[in-house]
């Protein structure tokens, strides 16, 4: 057994220390600069270092690779999950064209980056240190990102987050800590082996773990932060927090799914609690007057229908659990980033009255948004309406036809809450609100690129082969 | 060439938005010309421009696949009649936007008529209810209608949805309209449940028909006109289609239920028709009482009876579209709908009260239009199945559909002319151009049904 690192442990990590590093670059060119470096330059070489990382990474794609000992195995899934945080960053990184406080940019685009290199590693991981690793490199550059903005809810975001955060994070590792008991090692791989059925500390190490990993999907009911967060957050993190946490922790869960003994019964509450999030989240959503706890709510529902797709641990599952996280990265970010444009420092756009007769002031944007919410209802012709249908047809195949009816329900109950938004542009009756709006060609590049990429998934449905979520 | 249909008028549609808000000329030239194209196109085009891109691979597999025959044939040649008719006279706020919906409406509903494909099929189902949401919304006078229309038919769009995904796991392929394949098995009654909910729905048949009396009665005439006409026949094309062929076994034990709701509907909506004072919802109730007919003979599974189903939903469709768009000339004119106020209408507009006598007795099934044809033979083909009782009790909304029918025509059209009602003028050109071509088609079934009987045979 090798103990020492290669060089080729190092080629595999490549993409994150790319970004990590990247992340140095910015506070170095920020300090060297006269005065503060403008906003643009930040932005740059931030979303310059996200295109390299993501074309090295996707260079890797098909290899199979098990660097540092089974810490982080390359091949399997990691590929596509790196490539739609990549992606989900350097959207969200555009937002923050709108942003008020340019001379910060250079902090915000360093976090953004050593966060998105945390759920990179995540993607990748395949023990339980490096599952931890990543998750805390993550979540810390979170927290401070969340209190960036000069409201005091954003404060109070920061502060939420950073408890009940932690909060899971106790729980994880307290599970972690269990099952390091059970198997006597750190790794995912040993996790697949039968004897452990009969021993207790699986069952509570894997229920621990399962419940921190459900805080961090923000599943129903473990959801009770991401309401709050989302709303103080400022809106690009809100943007960035809303998929790249969900897509970090669903590589780790589907990596611990498909490698646990006996799934079935001690997944089955799991699962449960996926149902409970595309009902309750759905409902809760009727209620909301704030855009973004609407779209904090649809992302409870939302992450229930992923984790609902690897029900039953089918091979075909994980292909759309993917497929409907790309689908759900561009038509949310494609909602917020028409509401970061609509918004100045104070996010009025944020509040679903300044949405009212969006449809006379600014047609285009009032299209793009009805389109978004409409993908997010699951109404064709959207990946939302196709990626629905592959959840479907993998709950009836796997034998989890009641998730499916679940999914039905939830999506019937969640029509309202959009359409309520959609409703509010185009009724004449309503009263205009008020015109607010910056021009940021960023954000509107990435609303058009969202726009396109929902349509063409729907009619080239890419669910790349060979997605394996690997343990060893 | 059956892409064409679906894209040229969703394309047109969105092209109308380019034009000023409020245009009126150029977006109904424009709507005209692509309505008549794709009325053109399948009668010029000889085969039946099939059309087919594979979608999915996994989890079973589906195609883009679009054809016109038989069936599905004539309801295009409807939608893009009823569409032009629609079209040619609408005279409404925002005629621009309402122009685009209607061919937004007729682009996804030629991709319902003409999907081989049930994915495809359920694609443009959804879609199809974008487009009179909207019209609710801009248009309607009631905040709920358009909530009620949307969660109605989208809850049936749902359990549409869930159907496909589980015949498509099961059965393995969704690329199944208008072949032979028949799917069977202990998930089949289920299947059909999903699917019969959401056509029943569409229909709609009694109990879930609340959502369409107060649709019909909101919704601005031209878009009515093509929902009552067309759009609910998407139900029955669907039971045509998809249940009838594919899930043959399972829709015969279910078949008892359809056939009670399918009466159900034709008494309940006559008798509701009666009493109704606004004339929209009058010809809405008599609707729900017509389509319950089509529903009866497509259950009763005698091919004598689907011929007749066939023949009947083209009738209808021409004449409740007729029968909407002149009500809503008629509204224009008088400022009202209800029939205590209305009066003496055919006096000062001749033409006008024509028209829609022609139409009304078509819907009152006269012998000689296209109304008639379709009920006899249906009641022939019911009864030769052996359904005695059910074609009895049919007989009876038929006799209940002339007095309303007549009540209609003798309180809003003939009688004293009533001085408190504002006098204006007869049908203008457009607005006769309109109507003729509905009342035209119902006159040529009626005398020559046996062009879409042998339609259906093929």
């Amino acid at each position: 057994m090798p103990n020492f690192i290669t060089h080729e442990d190092w080629l595999a990590v490549l993409p994150l220390l790319i970004v990590g590093g990247g992340a140095l670059v910015v506070l170095l060119v920020d300090l060297v600069w006269p005065k503060n470096a403008p906003r643009y330059v930040a932005l740059a070489i931030g979303i310059a270092v996200l295109l390299a990382a993501g074309a090295f990474a996707a260079t890797t794609y098909g290899r199979s690779y098990n660097a540092f000992n089974g810490g982080f195995i390359l091949g399997g899934f990691a590929v596509v999950f790196q490539e739609i945080i990549v992606v989900s960053a350097i959207l969200s990184l555009a937002l923050f064209a709108t942003f008020g406080r340019a001379d910060r940019m250079a902090g915000i685009t360093a976090l953004m980056l050593w966060s998105t290199s945390g759920a990179m590693l995540m993607a990748g991981a395949a023990n339980l240190m490096t599952i931890f690793l990543g998750l805390e490199l993550l979540s810390l550059a979170l927290y401070c990102l969340c209190g960036l903005a000069d409201r005091p809810a954003s404060q109070e975001s920061a502060l939420k987050y950073l408890i009940l955060s932690s909060t899971a994070s106790g729980f994880l590792l307290f599970g972690m800590a269990l099952l390091f008991g059970a198997t006597g090692s750190v790794t995912l791989a040993s996790l697949a082996s039968p004897a452990l059925i009969s021993n207790p500390l699986y069952w509570l190490g894997g229920g621990f773990f399962l419940v921190g990993i459900a805080f961090k999907l923000s599943l129903m009911p473990f959801h009770v932060w991401s309401p709050d967060v989302y709303e103080g957050a400022p809106l690009p993190v809100t943007a960035f927090m809303s998929v790249v946490t969900k897509a970090g922790t669903l590589a780790v869960f589907a990596r611990f799914a498909y490698v646990v003994p006996n799934g079935h019964t001690l997944l089955l509450p799991f699962f449960v609690i996926a149902g409970i999030s595309m009902i309750g989240g759905n409902l809760a959503m009727l209620a909301q007057t704030d855009l973004k706890r609407l779209l904090a709510y649809s992302g409870v529902a939302q992450a229930g229908y992923m984790v609902a797709a690897l029900a039953g641990a089918s091979a075909l599952g994980v292909r759309y659990a993917i497929y409907y996280l790309a689908a759900y990265m561009f038509m949310n970010l494609g909602a917020f980033a028409v509401v970061a444009l609509l918004s100045t420092d104070r996010e009025e756009g944020a509040q679903i009255a300044a949405f009212r007769g969006l449809a006379q002031r600014r047609p285009g944007l009032a299209a793009a948004m009805s389109f978004f919410l409409l993908a997010l209802a699951g109404f064709p012709p959207t990946a939302g309406f196709l990626g629905k249908i592959l959840i479907l047809s993998a709950n009836v195949n796997a034998g989890y036809a009641w998730l499916a009816v679940l999914l039905i329900a939830g999506t019937a109950i969640s029509l309202y809450a959009y359409f309520k938004v959609i409703r509010l542009m185009y009724d004449r009756h309503e009263l205009p609100g008020p015109t607010v709006g910056t021009t940021a060609p960023l954000a509107y590049a990435g609303v058009a690129l969202c726009v396109v990429f929902v349509l063409a998934m729907t009619f080239y449905p890419l669910t790349p082969s060979n997605v394996l979520p690997l343990a060893k | 060439m059956a892409l064409v249909l679906i894209l040229l008028p969703i394309l047109a549609g969105c092209a109308l938005f380019a034009l000023p808000r409020g245009d009126r000329l150029w977006s109904r030239v424009i709507g005209c010309a692509v309505a008549a194209l794709t009325f053109e196109l399948p009668l010029l085009v000889g085969n039946d421009g099939a059309f087919a891109v594979r979608w999915l691979s996994r989890p079973f597999t589906a195609s883009l696949h679009f054809a016109w025959s038989g069936v599905s044939l004539w309801l295009v040649l409807l939608l893009a009649l009823c569409t032009f008719c629609a079209i040619v006279a609408t005279n409404v706020a925002q005629t621009r936007t309402l122009i685009a919906l209607l061919l937004l409406l007729e682009g996804t509903m030629m991709g319902v008529f003409t999907a081989r494909d049930i994915l495809a099929f359920a694609l443009f189902w959804d879609l199809m209810l974008i487009p009179p949401f909207f019209a609710l919304v801009e248009w309607g006078t009631h905040r709920e209608t358009a909530w009620r229309f949307l969660i109605y038919n989208f809850s049936g769009g749902l359990t549409l949805l869930l159907a496909t995904a589980a015949f498509g796991i099961l059965s393995g392929s969704t690329d199944v309209i208008g072949s032979t394949h028949q799917f069977a098995g202990s998930w089949a009654p289920w299947i059909f449940a999903g699917f019969a909910f959401a056509f029943a729905v569409k229909t709609p048949l009694w109990p879930l028909h609340t959502w369409m009396p107060a649709t019909y009665a909101d919704s601005p005439p031209p878009m009515v006109a093509v929902i009552s006409a067309v759009q609910s026949k998407a139900g029955l094309y669907g039971f045509i289609v998809i249940a009838l062929p594919c899930l043959r076994t399972a829709m015969a034990d279910w078949r008892w239920l359809i056939i009670a709701l399918a009466l159900v509907s034709l008494l309940y909506g006559a008798f509701i028709a009666l009493t109704q004072t606004d004339t929209k919802r009058i010809v809405a109730y008599s609707s729900l009482s017509h389509l319950g007919l089509i529903v009866l003979a497509i259950a009763s599974f005698n091919p004598v009876a689907l011929q007749g189903a066939v023949v009947y939903i083209v009738a209808h469709g021409l004449f409740s579209a007729a029968l909407f768009l002149i009500l809503g000339y008629m509204e224009e004119r008088e400022e009202t709908r209800s029939i205590s106020k209305l009066g003496g209408i055919g006096a000062n507009n001749p033409k006008l009260a024509g028209a829609f006598t022609i139409a009304a007795l078509a819907a009152l099934g006269l012998p000689g239009l296209a109304g008639f044809a379709g009920e006899i033979v249906i009641l022939t083909g019911v009864f030769k199945a052996g359904y005695l009782w059910p074609a009895l009790i049919a007989l009876v909304p038929i006799v209940i559909a002339s007095a309303y029918m007549l009540r209609l025509l003798q309180d809003a059209i003939n009688g004293p002319v009533i001085a408190t009602l504002p006098q204006r003028r007869d049908l203008t050109f457009a607005e006769a151009l309109a109507v003729a071509p509905l009342l035209a088609a119902l006159l040529f079934i009626g005398i020559y049904p046996h062009a879409i009987l042998t339609a259906v045979l093929r």
